[in-house]
């Protein structure tokens, strides 16, 4: 519930002061108040207007100081804004995400403002999640909040013209959250799954607040029914198991049944995004009964619109694997073939790593154990690097 | 993505080829890239090791672990120091390691710490 009322105190106080930044710290200091003080004392009758008026605090002391006071007034032209009527919670909310995911930060900038200002995470939590200090965490954080504020956003909703752009920026951010923290084994990366949560519950914000936005709605759907096999896809000693020989029984029912409700309300009836058309392959291999039954020629059906939407060489890629499941993996290695003078696949360890198995697919294992040996050393994943140098060592 | 950038080299040589004020100049760099980083908030972790003379390594001779003298590498140059960055993209690692090179004149070898999720 902390974490719910994180962007909708931060909107409130942002639009009621300005400042951005201080608002920021203020509201982190409430929710580590709260996060002491609720267990002991129990949950107050009014959270949100405890944790505003905790930051209010805050940021009053805060003022209380010369330099700072002095920063305001120079700052408060910078970020502060017309309030035009009574701009809901939930607009506040959103803004609030497109500004973390403003277009003048870095994109491990934007990921670590989105998840303190947005998510409510403690910078110590964030740190720990992408395996840093915690002081190089902080730092990174108060640039970010510099760099907003220099580039001289407002606290208001991107303009028509440049909404969708601003939100393929905020649906990746949501993305890449949702990537790092997507393999998990134990010890220190229980965290990284956190995250996968944490990217779950921000789609699902974000879905709430844009429910007519079918991109919104194919992200979420993607990560639940990518997630959906997370427990079935490494062994208890953290190495990986393909989709082929994962365990289906393992898989979360529940949420493959959400994602494709989710597909099925909006394929179709809007413009079809990367996201859905990505949710809707995931779909596919989460309702094979097995591996053996998977519907190959509607992924590769699926794939062909992907590439005419999104072309790229890693959609030619998972292409190529489709081709090869249709039409044997000859038929899928000569559309890999194509892939090997495009300068963006140079150091990427998936061509060599699926070149491998159609190579051994169709016999040839001589050149199979090659392709897994170059993969391994170019993967920058240690369980992969495993997974494909037990590929190759099984060859020998 | 995290990166290793690794500085190579030793007392003996960079006295060979250095002064007082060159030596002076290089600590000023050093603590200047170091605030840097640390203020991008791209510094995970950074040392400086003592000098490679010092250096042990232990071999593996007639079947048993055995401590021998001096540093792995069978070369005058041996790891001095290192960074642990966490930056955008490859390219500012070696925008990094590129100041480092322009001060020392030296080679640096920058490479990826292997901590990627695999790709969903």
């Amino acid at each position: 519930m902390l974490r719910e009322l994180a962007p909708q105190v931060l909107g409130a106080l942002v639009r009621r002061h300005g400042q951005f930044d201080a608002c920021e710290d203020a509201v982190q200091e409430a929710l580590l108040a709260a996060a002491t003080q609720w267990p002991e004392k129990g949950v107050p009758d009014n959270p949100r207007s405890w944790l505003m008026t905790v930051a209010n605090r805050r940021l009053v002391d805060q003022w209380r100081s010369e330099s700072a006071r002095r920063r305001r007034e120079e700052n408060a032209a910078a970020l502060d804004l017309p309030v035009k009527g009574t701009p809901s919670a939930h607009d506040d909310t959103l803004t609030l995400l497109f500004l973390c995911c403003h277009p003048s930060l870095s994109v491990p900038s934007q990921l670590a403002l989105t998840l303190r200002a947005v998510g409510g995470l403690t910078t110590a939590e964030i740190a720990s999640a992408f395996l840093v200090p915690e002081a190089t965490m902080a730092q990174r954080i108060s640039r970010a909040k510099e760099r907003i504020r220099a580039s001289g956003a407002r606290f208001d909703l991107p303009p028509e013209p440049e909404r969708a752009e601003r939100l393929r920026v905020v649906l990746h951010v949501l993305y890449l959250v949702f990537n790092e923290g997507y393999f998990t084994s134990s010890g220190a990366e229980l965290q990284r799954a956190d995250l996968t949560a944490e990217a779950i519950r921000l789609a699902r914000l974000l879905q709430q607040l844009m429910p007519g936005e079918g991109e919104v709605v194919g992200l979420l759907a993607l990560m639940l029914l990518t997630d959906a096999r997370r427990a079935a896809r490494s062994d208890p000693d953290g190495s990986i198991v393909p989709l082929a020989e994962q365990r289906r029984e393992l898989w979360n029912r529940a949420q493959i049944q959400e994602g494709v409700a989710l597909l099925d309300r909006v394929l179709g009836t809007v413009a079809t995004g990367p996201y859905q058309l990505q949710a809707a392959i995931a779909a596919v291999h989460d309702e094979a009964a097995s591996a053996d039954e998977t519907d190959w020629p509607q992924i590769l059906a699926l794939y062909e619109v992907l590439e005419g939407v999104s072309p790229g060489p890693i959609v030619t890629l998972n292409r190529a694997v489709a081709v090869a499941m249709v039409s044997g993996p000859r038929a899928g290695l000569a559309l890999l073939g194509t892939l090997d003078a495009d300068e963006r696949m140079a150091n990427n360890h998936r061509l060599e790593a699926v070149r491998g198995h159609l190579l051994e697919r169709a016999g040839d294992t001589v050149a199979a154990r090659e392709s897994y040996l170059k993969a391994a050393k170019m993967t920058a994943s240690l369980p992969e690097q495993r997974y494909l140098t037990l590929q190759a060592a099984r060859l020998s | 993505m995290k990166y290793m950038i690794m500085t190579f080299g030793s007392a003996e040589e960079a006295l060979k080829h250095h002064s007082k004020e060159w030596f002076k100049d290089m600590i000023a760099f050093m603590h200047k890239l170091d605030a840097d980083l640390k203020q991008s908030g791209e510094l995970v972790y950074d040392e400086g090791l003592v000098d490679g003379s010092q250096a042990k390594t232990v071999r593996f001779q007639n079947g048993l672990p055995v401590p021998t003298d001096g540093p792995f590498a069978e070369s005058k140059e041996s790891l001095v120091g290192f960074w642990l960055v966490d930056v955008e993209n490859e390219a500012r690692a070696i925008e990094i390691a590129s100041k480092i090179v322009a001060f020392v004149k030296a080679p640096i070898e920058v490479r990826r710490v292997a901590d990627a999720p695999p790709e969903v």
